[in-house]
């Protein structure tokens, strides 16, 4: 089985700058298989795609927003037996302002060493959080 | 990596230094009756070529010749030639690496003879290998929430070279037909650095990665009954035959 790269995302609350839990449902924009459903979690593992541009829809309890990551993906060698795999670097990010307040990169670097990538800040009403 | 390096290149030193060394003295050997001699060339095929899949991981097949040489009492010059492939298929990747390889060197051997038709040796040897090769990966995939991503790499052509040192022997099972096995070191030297996917397989050596493999050989050999050398060869017979005791000597049985 080839490493695979994750962008990991932390959920703050933008008032207090702190760490926060939601109940997360998300899903690639015009995939038909939710990647999450209603997992409440402080942190998100999202698989980019092979293209330059990858769009996730994320609800955060009722609100609902769109994230465009524009990245550029970089193909690795895992081994002869497993073969290859994809790393990426951001290069920007584009989003909705229902529940996200901002968003830092952290690391623009997505490896198969998983790691922060970005920090959502959420607005601090967001029903179900911390 | 460093100290296999160093190691080789001194076995290396060490045995041309022997080489030269032994003319600007000018000492006669002193068991010229003993030498085992080898009228001609031997020629050989490795008998454990096509059959590396079964201790190498992969398809590894292929095949391999030689020949050798006797060049001085107890010296022989060898080469050696053979054509690999390897492929590998599995869930993810659809990959073949082949190519040829040469090795090129000496044996030493260390076996007197106890008689004039002993002819098998117990031999040290040094090798310079060299491939010309090429890989591709017909297909590869890759599996992720998006679905899966295919592709392909075409030819890729590389060259690697590597030295080896070796242990073996050969031994006459039939007359002027031989059995032999060899257990070789290979330390790689260099090879070409390919972007996506780095060099896998080098024929003659095994995987790239790696800065040290073993080998082994198994291999029979048909000495040809053709003395090129003939003239200087009837002279050191005579010689030989007049310093053989009476008893293996036909000349003086007479």
């Amino acid at each position: 089985m080839p490493p695979q790269a994750f962008l990991q995302a932390t959920f703050l609350n933008s008032a207090t700058k702190a760490t926060v839990t939601h109940k997360v449902t998300a899903w690639g924009a015009g995939h038909e298989y939710l990647l999450l459903k209603d997992s409440v979690l402080q942190r998100i593992l999202l698989p980019l795609s092979a293209n330059d541009t990858t769009i996730f829809l994320i609800s955060f309890d009722t609100k609902i927003d769109t994230i465009s990551f524009i990245h550029q993906t970089i193909q690795k060698f895992a081994s002869m037996e497993s073969g290859f795999y994809f790393e990426y670097k951001l290069q920007s990010i584009d989003y909705t302002h229902n529940q996200i307040d901002s968003i830092l990169i952290t690391d623009s670097l997505v490896t198969k060493k998983w790691n922060e990538n970005i920090k959502l800040y959420l607005s601090p009403f967001a029903v179900g959080g911390n | 990596m460093r100290i296999l390096n160093f190691t080789f290149l001194l076995l290396l030193l060490a045995a041309i230094s022997y080489g030269q060394g032994e003319p600007q003295k000018k000492v006669k050997p002193k068991r010229t009756d003993n030498y085992i001699r080898m009228r001609g060339v031997r020629l050989g095929m490795d008998i454990t070529r096509p059959f590396q899949d079964l201790w190498t991981k992969g398809n590894r097949y292929g095949s391999e010749f030689s020949a050798d040489l006797e060049m001085w009492p107890n010296w022989f010059s060898v080469f050696e030639s053979g054509y690999e492939v390897m492929k590998i298929k599995t869930n993810y990747i659809d990959f073949t690496g082949q190519g040829s390889y040469s090795h090129i060197g000496f044996d030493y051997n260390f076996l007197q003879a106890e008689n004039k038709n002993d002819k098998d040796v117990l031999f040290f040897g040094l090798r310079y290998g060299f491939a010309l090769a090429h890989q591709k990966v017909t297909q590869y995939w890759v599996d992720s929430y998006w679905g899966p991503v295919t592709g392909q790499f075409g030819n890729q052509n590389y060259f690697a070279h590597w030295g080896e040192f070796l242990v073996g022997i050969k031994g006459e099972i039939f007359h002027n037909f031989y059995m032999g096995w060899t257990v070789r070191g290979k330390v790689k030297f260099n090879h070409k650095n390919l972007w996506m996917p780095p060099v896998y397989f080098i024929p003659g050596y095994g995987k790239a990665e790696k800065g040290f493999t073993m080998d082994f050989t198994y291999s029979i050999y048909y000495n040809i009954p053709w003395d090129f050398r003939k003239k200087k060869g009837l002279k050191e017979t005579s010689l030989e035959k007049d310093k053989l005791p009476s008893d293996l000597n036909p000349a003086k049985k007479k």
